[in-house]
């Protein structure tokens, strides 16, 4: 397994927002975490990236022991995060923004990798010198996606990143999640388009309150009354 | 969220509007020098050299309100730190072996000296600070506590150096003479180097991963630490950087004036408060514009109306620019984070 999370626990004060939670993600995997509102899945993929600090369990990575790294000592080692909301920073140029893809980065391919980001969205290299903030939804998903790639990740973490995009787009943000996996980067992508995840996901998880209350095979997990009864709130 | 409808149009108008209003400025300036001639010619000079102190004392400002978005109270105190560290050095004769460039290496000594109480500062204000993003004693407590080091330090040099404004002599007053007009030299070296400082401070964010993390931190702390930024290492450069703003404003006020005082640095600190909200909060040309603005409106209306007159005319037109474009000069929509 690339990703082994054992037993994670996340509090916010009194708030308990992930509970025990215990997952993998192979190297050339699409897993999904499903759930419905305030069920811990961003809390879960923050501590995974090192922006909140878990109060308990323990969290591997390419046979390493990440736990205690800083959200930089995870990228250099190749984990990145496409947060929720996408978080594009609006006032910086849609070039810039890539460049701060690669902060963590102090190898020389920083440039011929943001050309080869502009090849594959043409939309982005047309823009790359205006502000973030001009972009659509659409693009401005493709330069998270994109800002997250200039990591080198092995694993790409996606927090609901169909959220507001039309059902085309969507179909095409699904296309590329796809195509990263087939280019051998593990997916982690929490969703709360159920179909869709779970068409291109090989497993899947449901959360719930904190708790991983259901998982299995993708196909399992589709014909699932469970799921249906977690997404009501009564499991 | 709803951050790309509000800030979708906004491409060319607000680039287009700051170029007028600097145009109608420089027309007004031409019209007063054609009427006024070489006396009028003067005064522009001397504003401008006014200006460019209140320029980097007003960058110093803009640099903690758009990176931490906090009004750092102490900055006058450390301009004042910078005249009156010199001043003691001088004239209790620690550098009288450096001879006739006593007074320079007094004046860098000053602002070495000021960098590190502005580091000492930003211990207290945001090192140990535990509260986090969003609560509201996040801002109340750095800013209360830069208003706490304003007078810890102000009274320390008063303790130490007494209250009296003192002389600080330059040696050399070469004056260069140019189409009639006397320009100092030690004046027109400080206006080079003021303009220097905010040009590379302003390359350095344009153009630097650096700045660009800085640019990052401003709009989103959460942000810039999601993409790597160890926004805990940033904050002091931030403080380094002010400090070395206001020191060499002081060095420069003192150089220009050859006064300095345990409270040189109040009415600085205020016309620089003035003119980085007259060009727009967190705007780095709003810092450069208001400052240069300030500094000739306060030479003008000595000249034309008298000394009485300058906070009068100086805050009228703030409240004037307020009303029309409460945003400043130079400033976008969004008031305060995000826009350096
Ligand atoms: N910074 C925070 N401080 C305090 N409580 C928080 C914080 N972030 C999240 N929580 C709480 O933790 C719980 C889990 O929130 P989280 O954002 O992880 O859920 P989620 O599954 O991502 O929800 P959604 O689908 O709405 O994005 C919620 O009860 C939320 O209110
Ligand atoms: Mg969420």
């Amino acid at each position: 397994m690339l990703l082994e999370v054992e037993a994670l626990d996340v509090r916010y004060g009194r708030t308990h927002a992930v509970r025990g939670v215990s997952l993998g993600v192979g190297a050339d995997e699409i897993v999904t975490v499903l759930g419905s509102n305030g069920a811990g899945k961003t809390s879960l993929l923050r501590a995974l990236q090192g922006l909140v600090v878990p109060s308990g369990g323990r969290v591997i990575f390419d046979g390493h022991d990440i736990t205690k790294l800083s959200p930089p000592q995870r990228l250099r080692r190749n984990l990145a995060l496409v947060p929720e909301g996408r978080q594009i920073v609006l006032s910086l140029s849609v070039h810039e923004n890539l460049q701060m893809g690669a902060y963590c980065r102090d190898d020389g391919g920083v440039d011929r990798d943001i050309d080869a980001i502009y090849d594959r969205f043409p939309n982005l290299a047309a823009r790359r010198a205006m502000p973030a903030s001009v972009l659509s939804g659409g693009e401005q998903q493709m330069l998270a996606i994109s800002r997250a790639l200039l990591a080198r990740p092995k694993l790409m973490m996606l927090d609901e990143p169909s959220l507001g995009l039309s059902p085309l787009l969507v179909e095409r943000l699904f296309g590329l999640i796809t195509e990263l996996r087939g280019e051998g980067i593990a997916i982690l992508l929490v969703e709360q388009n159920t179909h869709m995840a779970l068409e291109v996901a090989s497993r899947g998880l449901v959360m719930e309150l904190g708790r991983v209350v259901l998982e299995g095979p993708a196909q399992e997990l589709r014909q699932s009354d469970r799921l249906a009864a977690a997404y009501l709130g009564h499991a | 969220m709803s951050g790309t409808a509000a800030t979708l149009k906004k491409p060319q108008a607000a680039l287009s509007r700051p170029v007028l209003i600097g145009a109608a400025i420089v027309a007004a300036l031409a019209v007063a020098v054609a009427i006024g001639g070489k006396v009028i010619a003067q005064q522009i000079v001397s504003g401008l050299m006014l200006g460019a102190i209140y320029m980097t004392v007003a960058m110093a400002f803009t640099l903690t309100i758009g990176v931490l978005n906090f009004l750092n109270f102490t900055i006058p105190t450390l301009f004042m730190l910078t005249g009156m560290v010199a001043w003691g050095l001088v004239h209790r004769g620690f550098l009288s072996f450096a001879g006739g460039w006593a007074w320079l290496l007094a004046l860098v000594i000053g602002v070495a000296v000021t960098v590190v109480a502005s580091l000492i500062v930003e211990r207290f204000t945001f090192r140990y600070l535990k509260t986090k993003h969003g609560d509201a004693t996040e801002h109340a407590i750095p800013l209360v506590s830069s208003l706490g080091f304003l007078l810890i330090f102000e009274h320390l040099v008063l303790i130490a150096m007494g209250s009296e404004a003192q002389r600080f002599q330059i040696p050399f007053k070469a004056d260069i003479h140019f189409f009639g007009l006397v320009l100092g030299g030690a004046q027109l070296l400080s206006l080079a180097l003021a303009v220097a400082i905010v040009a590379v401070l302003t390359y350095v964010l344009k153009h630097t991963r650096m700045g660009r993390a800085l640019r990052t931190i401003a709009e989103s702390p959460d942000t810039a630490s999601l993409l790597g930024v160890d926004v805990t290492r940033i904050v002091p450069v931030v403080f380094v950087l002010t400090g070395l703003l206001a020191g060499v404003a002081g060095a420069l006020f003192t150089i220009n004036y050859g006064d300095v005082s345990p409270f040189m640095g109040d009415h600085v600190g205020t016309k620089a408060i003035a003119a980085m909200v007259l060009g727009g909060l967190g705007s780095i040309w709003g810092a450069i514009a208001g400052g240069l603005l300030v500094g000739l409106t306060e030479t003008l209306s000595i000249h034309y109306f008298g000394g009485d007159s300058v906070q009068m005319v100086v805050w009228g037109l703030l409240l004037a620019v307020i009303i029309l474009r409460p945003q400043g000069l130079f400033g976008t929509a969004s008031i305060g984070k995000g826009k350096m």
